[in-house]
């Protein structure tokens, strides 16, 4: 059980408190809620520019990390469709350093050109480096416009077309900070060497005298429903052919989400998963093969992908990846199979909240949804699938009209 | 509203003094030395059994990781199939690695489930079939992750700098070719295994909430595991450098060249190592380090660079390693030497020594918080035969070095002659 109490402050900031006396440290999370599904069409890949520029100085601190680094520090932040999430951890007793560097930032960041100029540099070299100048690397830039034609999540965090992070100006900088940057805007979690008094004082004293901000309203087009198959084919020169489908899901606080990520794990949580336990060891179709679920706040996509055996037909290997999925309709094994993946991820539940850092994530995020109790009731909301409710997940969205397809095929000449 | 807080920047504390808990230590009735770390609130724990088995042993490539890969693919009383749902039933995660010394096997698991997980650890680390089918289909699938990873300018790299370290012959530096894939045989891991994952070559490292029946459970598993033969062939123990200092490979189409840049160097049982972890953490160990100060936040060269420094048990290296696109690639690597040079002739500002200090200090609480972080740390001395005065040193250093004595490392390990520089990709 993870005890936590949460406050608002006048401005809005919402904080929650988490306090575990075990270590030494404090984790400070910030989550933002804006992501690159808040992004303008035409300028896409601001909100990840973004959080590399909340490194760069603020009004009062002209540099964020060296001040953090001088008090035993360490920081880190990333950046998704949906929110932006920054996190630091921190020796308990200069725990004040972290609000007044978090603070700043929150208040008013240093708009300066040559960070800009810098910065936009460092995010091309980010896109070259994840997405150009590795094997397979774009396969995800073509996978979401496939399954996307409207809502935002077409377009990948990075951005759609680097021109667009080319022409930032500091004006829209400015702009999309003060429309999303704000404590109505955030939610703040403390977890770990910490009492509640203390994080209440810090919280109201540093983030307190912060004004709320008018943000920017979100209207976004929902995704109209699919109503035919999308098959992509691109030819690379990689050394294997691979697969990639997708089919569209409901949104993350949807009555399904746990369902759907059980049938993930049915699928391929570990060695024993049913694509690697049949395609992979059975017949020898794939070399490596996974399903997961996006788990994006709007409706998402599940994605199983992988690496096809030399000498294996694509429409062979697509075939078999469905037989698997319509397999898990059958009562065969699925009782065992289920209480598996039950335990399995209470086990990797209890894993990830040893850590202060994933706790103080998590509670953010939970909060965010609206559920912080999310943080203990998870397991039981996963627990309490049903074999009946895993064949209703798959008869709505297993179907082929709602499914694109990546028919990614290596060129090369075999030896 | 906004004036009515003066945003004073708050007192910075020095970082509380490291306590690290000392490990308890015992030995099964085979010999085998256990040693236990209590810590955390959740009842699970980490448990890790560590052979003398890594790559160093290995007289054919491939066969150490083949072998560790190979042990939880059927065992005597289990199919792999039967092994890999029943630890996935039990909510158990397994890690198995063969590193360049070492190989072993790391399990996490909920303590009620203790004895499970020691049977099937028994399984696993004991009683290995290596069945052929399982084997063909294993160096099938690692022939084509080899493949997929030889596309990646930084894997190019980083087998060249090891083979250019630690030389063509030595299994710390040969790069592995698709026909070494064929070449690994069930009897050849059988082999491999009886000699080495052996009760003489072993250790047993667990934390966490320790289970009350820990030692009876180890004992009754483990602890009557005897060995068929006594191997104590000595491993190759010296190294023996490639001549070429710099090698480019051409690989056409890429958009960044990998750059690799370092040498073989002392490990963590030479008494300069400690200095050295501090000067490599300012030339490139973290954020604020003057590579990515430099090269990313000022220049914009590059998304990271690093530089790191690892011990082997024969030896340590050093490696600074980034990306860079074809444009600016040569004025990196020209910005890497002239920031080694400046650290060789310039000393530390009294500022950035205060923040590397308190950085350090700061990372080395991160080291022993959490039943987890606190195995690695223990393993990371224990295996050089150190023990946790070894980061009380390290702690004392980093408190106390001076900008004369980073001078002086720098001139001493980092002789701009002595360094390999590796690139890959267009010309």
């Amino acid at each position: 059980m993870i005890n936590y109490k949460r406050f608002s402050l006048e401005n809005g900031l919402r904080v929650l408190v988490h306090e575990d006396k075990s270590t030494p440290l404090i984790a400070m999370n910030i989550l933002y809620d804006v992501g690159s599904r808040d992004e303008n069409p035409a300028m896409t890949g601001l909100a990840h520019l973004f959080e590399h520029l909340m490194f760069g100085g603020s009004l009062n601190i002209p540099d964020y990390d060296t001040p953090l680094q001088l008090v035993g520090g360490e920081n880190n932040a990333f950046t998704n469709n949906d929110i932006t999430n920054y996190y630091l951890t921190i020796p308990s007793e200069n725990i004040e350093t972290g609000f007044w560097l978090e603070s700043d930032r929150m208040l008013e960041l240093d708009f300066s050109q040559k960070n800009l100029d810098t910065q936009r540099n460092v995010v091309i070299e980010e896109f070259n480096q994840r997405y150009l100048n590795q094997p397979y690397g774009d396969a995800i830039l073509k996978l979401r416009p496939l399954a996307y034609k409207v809502h935002p999540y077409r377009w990948p965090t990075i951005g759609m077309d680097m021109a667009h992070i080319k022409n930032t100006d500091l004006e829209q900088v400015k702009s999309f900070f003060f429309s999303h940057y704000a404590p109505n805007n955030a939610i703040l979690a403390l977890t770990g060497n910490i009492g509640y008094d203390l994080a209440f004082q810090l919280s109201r004293k540093w983030f307190g005298p912060i004004e709320k901000r008018t943000i920017q309203s979100r209207n976004l087009h929902a995704e109209p429903e699919q109503t035919e198959e999308r098959i992509l084919t691109i030819e690379r020169d990689v050394p294997s052919t691979a697969l990639y489908k997708v089919w569209h899901i409901g949104p993350r606080n949807g009555k399904d989400f746990y369902t759907l990520d059980l049938i993930t794990d049915l699928l391929a949580g570990g060695e024993s998963g049913r694509l690697y336990t049949k395609l992979v060891r059975g017949k020898k179709l794939f070399s490596e093969i996974n399903a997961y679920l996006t788990a994006d706040i709007d409706p998402g996509l599940i994605i199983v992908q992988g690496k096809l055996m030399k000498g294996v037909d694509i429409q062979q290997a697509d075939e078999s990846v469905n037989e698997v999925i319509n397999g898990l309709q059958s009562e065969n094994e699925i009782k065992d199979e289920m209480e598996k993946v039950k335990n399995k991820f209470e086990s990797s539940t209890v894993f990830s909240n040893t850590s202060i850092l994933n706790k103080a994530a998590n509670l953010s995020f939970f909060e965010l949804l609206g559920e912080p109790g999310l943080i203990n009731n998870e397991v039981d909301a996963y627990r309490n699938v049903s074999h009946g409710m895993v064949i209703e997940a798959l008869e709505r969205y297993f179907n082929p009209t709602n499914c694109s397809t990546i028919n990614y095929i290596s060129t090369r000449k075999k030896k | 509203m906004m004036n009515n807080l003066q945003r004073i920047r708050p007192p910075v504390f020095p970082v509380e003094k490291v306590v690290i808990p000392e490990a308890k230590s015992f030995r099964l009735n085979n010999g085998v030395p256990v040693y236990l770390i209590e810590a955390g609130t959740e009842d699970i724990m980490r448990l890790e059994f560590i052979f003398k088995a890594g790559q160093v042993k290995e007289y054919l490539p491939l066969l150490a990781s083949t072998c560790n890969m190979m042990l939880s693919e059927g065992s005597q009383n289990y199919s792999s199939e039967e092994l890999n749902r029943s630890l996935d039933y039990y909510g158990v995660f397994l890690n198995q690695t063969a590193e360049k010394d070492s190989a072993g096997i790391v399990l996490f698991f909920l303590n009620k489930h203790i004895e499970k997980v020691l049977e099937l650890s028994r399984e696993i680390l004991f009683r290995p079939v290596f069945p052929e089918a399982e084997l063909n289909s294993l160096m099938k699938k690692r022939l084509h992750w080899h493949m997929v990873n030889r596309e990646k300018v930084q894997n190019l790299a980083i087998d060249q700098f090891f083979e250019s370290l630690f030389g063509k012959n030595h299994p710390y530096g040969y790069q592995i070719r698709e026909q070494d894939f064929e070449n690994i045989t069930p009897s050849l891991l059988s082999d491999f295994h009886t000699k080495y994952y052996t009760p003489e070559n072993m250790a047993v490292i667990i934390s966490g909430k320790i289970h009350n029946k820990t030692a009876e459970l180890l004992n009754s598993y483990i602890g009557n595991i005897g060995s068929n033969e006594n191997n104590n062939e000595a491993s190759v123990n010296f190294i023996n450098g490639e001549k070429l200092k710099k090698v480019h490979i051409n690989k056409s189409g890429t958009v960044q060249n990998a750059i690799r840049i370092g040498s073989a160097t002392i490990n963590k049982k030479h008494p300069d190592y400690p200095g050295l972890k501090i000067l490599d953490s300012i030339l490139g160990g973290y954020f604020g380090s003057r590579l990515m100060k430099n090269i990313r936040e000022e220049k914009g060269y590059t998304y990271s660079i690093s530089s790191s420094i690892s011990s082997l048990d024969i030896a340590g290296y050093k490696v600074i390693s980034t990306e860079v696109g074809q444009k600016n690639y040569q004025k990196a690597i020209d910005e890497i030497y002239s920031e080694i040079m400046l650290l060789q002739n310039v000393p530390v500002k009294k500022e950035e020594m205060a923040v590397v200090r308190n950085y350090m200090s700061g990372e080395m609480v991160r080291m022993f918080d959490g039943p987890f972080a606190l195995a690695e740390s223990f393993r990371s001395a224990w295996e050089f035969g150190l023990d946790n005065s070894y980061y009380y040193r390290l702690a004392e250093k980093i408190k106390t070095i001076d900008p004369d004595e980073i001078i002086e490392l720098a001139r001493t390990y980092y002789n701009i002659d002595d360094l390999y520089e590796i690139t890959v990709g267009s010309e």
